[in-house]
């Protein structure tokens, strides 16, 4: 017995002793190696024979998960050294149907910043192998603007290619507003959300008509777009509209009414004051925290602190919103405040 | 006779050693592999665009506070300055008894606001919502003590995002961190339902963080230094792995990303158990395999940020003990997991490997110590055997501890060269100097979970220069 544990253990030992040794010297040597590398640093300029390998590489598509990053690496150092055959090998990396190898030659397309690396990452939103959040991000920082292209995909018959369309031309105010407007009645609501998100960043009276219709959809999701951009587009004459929101049955819908009352500023006010006896409680506080958040009621506690207004505010709001603002006022000359 | 059965304990716990051991070395080569890959996808990988990007996906970083005073407001700045296109900071001060929040309050410019909050979860009283006049992204909720699970759930209340990071309040970030933590999930957000990362360990993290990458410092205390060597083995050699495997069973406390619907739908964090992320991950798998639905949870090996370890025998030990009772509670609550088909991975291999390599190690810990000096004074064995095997083993720990240093180093080129040396050299005495403590703990946890104590038994702060 003495003689069979002896030796297991003699045998870990002689495994486990080298494998710390050269595991050790692999440690500090590569860190050496590496650190000496980053003082020189890499010439972008590859010699013929290693981008011949590296073209190869990329060129063959692979089957393991090493592989295909290893394919992915050599893509990235060859369009580093701008080598001249960096267009036709993204092209060969774009068709494979790994998504996370697709998305390192989307990468690549943002890099190279061209027409047609425009005309392939559009194509690409279309087809959808790679993520279109990826090809869209991409699109976005690309030196020419993409905005002229983008138009045709708010008609493709692709919801997921309609949606990306109508996101992407957010920065365009100019162009697609038909289009987006159109898109407002899209049967698919994600489209009808994105449509709305980006009218939001528009104006004039058929957009503002297109985005209070919207206040009335059926899926939440495409109301709490509507809410953001009518604040945006209508102003102040959109705020009894979003107001009436504070009482929707769900609870991102009433956030988002918030939010862009709370954008209007002081100019919600009298909307709001009209909710604070609102039958829906959800209303009611709303509206008291919207109040809140725009000053006004720190303006009434530091003005007039007994008023019948601000005590109403606070029935509505509960007394933590009382606890909140007096902590708030406290100490501010109300003379100030009445110059202010 | 009693030769015979102190002969069969020591071939039992020897049986033991060989394959927790062989498991780890399989484990080894298949995070080497997962590594690699991961090398290769950030180097892939532009940061900037994700950084500029509007459609990067926004993230409610969640803090909760306990007695923080000392730490809180370098944790807070570190999460404000995180690089990230759109994140909210929750900090839930979880009825402090020191002053954590006069600290937040006098750093952030606090006010007292009125939030109507979605009460999603049922959580302690909330006693006020600050928003800071500085930082229109950062919210402060201040609320009576329910422990660390009820102030996560208090601020998942609050939170706005589609994703959560729940944080400890001890940790300094990298800038990069919530980057490198959402780039897989923004390739894939439909299925990624969960991401982890690496932490290092300092007595102060602020001070180690405060050099830039390449040439940061390793906490050289020994104590620190053998809990940073620690955590290296449990990501890179384990958790890398698991994450391959998937099977992926501890999304540390310290860095957490979870898509809010899967918390919501799981009922969130629990308070029945004596830690909370553990608890959460295994629950997730086991909703997720439960219904056949597509998920991941991720383990990525980039260094985030650096944790305060304890930096006292009595505290380390004090944490450990609260670990090792985590694991053998929610092993226990989720035993049915084991070898059920339904499970796939997270059963045949997750749940069996934790309840071998962390619920039983003590028991065979605690043999071995006793039955194998017994065995050499009752001349059974030779003290050659001893003293053989225990290079053996101090060896074969200190070649597990090289394995997970090349593959951080390799991944990430944080440290210096020369604090690399150290912690391999500090690597072949972790038997001498750190295990002992580490086994000791693990009896106590083991008997606390017996006894069933719950108490959270958090250690103090350690006490660091004024900034």
């Amino acid at each position: 017995m003495n003689e069979l544990v002896l030796r297991v253990a003699f045998v870990m030992l002689a495994l486990a002793l080298p494998a710390w040794i050269v595991l050790s010297l692999a440690v500090v040597l590569g860190r050496a190696r590496f650190d000496r590398q980053r003082r020189e640093p890499k010439s972008r300029a590859l010699g013929d024979r290693e981008a011949a390998r590296l073209v190869r590489r990329v060129t063959r598509s692979a089957r393991t998960e090493w592989g295909k990053w290893r394919r992915v690496a050599a893509l990235a150092r060859l369009e580093l050294a701008h080598h001249p055959a960096v267009p036709r090998l993204i092209r060969s990396v774009l068709g494979d149907s790994d998504p996370r190898v697709a998305t390192a030659a989307i990468r690549a397309l943002g890099d190279v910043g061209d027409e047609w690396a425009i005309d392939l990452l559009i194509s690409e939103l279309r087809k959808g192998i790679g993520p279109r959040s990826r090809i869209a991000a991409e699109l976005e920082r690309l030196a020419p603007a993409p905005g002229p292209k983008l138009p045709p995909l708010l008609r493709d018959w692709n919801p997921a290619v309609r949606f990306w369309g109508a996101t992407l031309l957010e920065p365009y105010p100019e162009l697609g507003e038909s289009g987006l407007i159109a898109l407002t009645w899209d049967p698919d609501p994600n489209v009808r959300a994105s449509a709305v998100e980006t009218l939001g960043s528009r104006s004039g009276d058929a957009v503002g008509a297109a985005t209070l219709a919207c206040l009335d959809d059926s899926e939440w999701f495409v109301r709490v777009h509507a809410a953001r951009a009518a604040g945006h587009v209508l102003g102040a004459t959109a705020a009894p509209t979003i107001a009436r929101l504070l009482a929707d049955e769900r609870w991102w819908v009433r956030t988002a009414a918030k939010d862009a009352l709370r954008g209007l500023g002081t100019e919600s006010v009298p909307s709001l004051l009209s909710l604070l006896s609102h039958s829906d409680p959800f209303a009611r506080n709303g509206a008291a925290e919207v109040l809140q958040d725009v000053g006004f009621v720190d303006f009434l506690a530091a003005d007039s602190p007994g008023s019948s207004l601000l005590e109403r505010i606070y029935a509505a709001g509960g007394e933590k919103l009382r606890e909140a603002a007096k902590a708030r006022v406290e100490g501010i000359d109300a003379q100030e405040v009445r110059a202010a | 006779m009693t030769a015979d059965v102190l002969s069969v304990v020591v071939l039992v716990c020897l049986g033991y050693l060989l394959l927790t051991n062989l498991i780890y070395v399989a484990l080894i080569a298949v995070a080497a592999v997962e590594n690699g890959i991961r090398r290769h996808e950030t180097a892939s990988q532009d940061y900037d665009v994700l950084a500029a990007s509007r459609f990067t996906i926004p993230v409610s970083v969640i803090v909760a506070a306990y007695d923080e005073e000392p730490s809180v407001v370098s944790a807070v700045e570190s999460l404000l300055g995180l690089e990230y296109p759109e994140h909210e900071v929750i900090v839930v001060n979880d009825g402090s008894s020191d002053r954590t929040l006069d600290r937040l309050r006098e750093a952030f410019g606090l006010e007292p606001y009125e939030v109507f909050v979605r009460r999603v979860f049922a959580t302690e009283e909330v006693r006020a919502i600050y928003r800071s006049v500085d930082h229109p992204n950062l919210v402060v909720v201040d609320k009576v003590n329910g422990g660390k699970a009820d102030a996560l759930n208090a601020g998942l209340n609050v939170a706005r995002f589609r994703y959560v990071c729940g944080v400890d309040a001890d940790t300094v970030f990298e800038r990069d961190a919530l980057l490198k933590g959402m780039r897989r999930v923004v390739g894939d957000p439909a299925r990624i339902v969960g991401v982890t990362s690496h932490l290092a360990i300092a007595q102060d993290p602020g001070k180690i963080m405060g050099m830039p990458p390449g040439k940061r410092p390793v906490d050289r205390r020994p104590l620190i230094a053998y809990q940073h060597l620690d955590y290296l083995r449990a990501f890179f050699n384990n958790r890398l792995a698991w994450s391959k495997l998937g099977f992926m069973l501890c999304s540390v406390g310290a860095f957490q990303i979870w898509r809010r619907d899967v918390l919501e739908e799981v009922g969130g964090y629990s308070r029945v158990f004596t830690c909370e992320d553990i608890e959460l991950t295994f629950r997730v798998h086991e909703r997720f395999l439960r219904e056949g639905r597509d998920y991941e949870i991720h383990c990525l090996p980039d260094t985030v940020g650096t944790t305060e370890g304890p930096d006292t025998v009595r505290k380390l030990i004090s944490q450990r003990e609260r670990w090792q009772r985590v694991i053998a509670e929610t092993v226990w609550h989720y035993r049915a997991l084991c070898f059920n088909p339904r499970y796939r991975s997270v059963g045949f291999v997750g749940v069996p490997f934790y309840f071998l390599a962390e619920v039983l190690a003590p028991a065979f810990e605690l043999l071995a110590i006793i039955s194998l000096p017994l065995a050499i004074v009752l001349g059974v064995f030779s003290p050659m055997v001893f003293v053989v095997m225990c290079a053996a083993i101090a060896f074969v720990n200190a070649a597990l501890t090289a394995c997970a240093i090349l593959l951080d180093d390799l991944q990430s080129r944080i440290y210096r060269r020369g604090d690399l040396a150290w912690l391999l050299l500090l690597a072949p005495l972790d038997f001498v100097l750190y295990r002992p403590f580490i086994v000791w703990a693990r009896l106590k946890g083991s008997c606390r979970f017996l006894r069933r104590d719950k108490n959270w038994h958090k250690f103090e702060r350690n006490v660091r220069a004024p900034a």
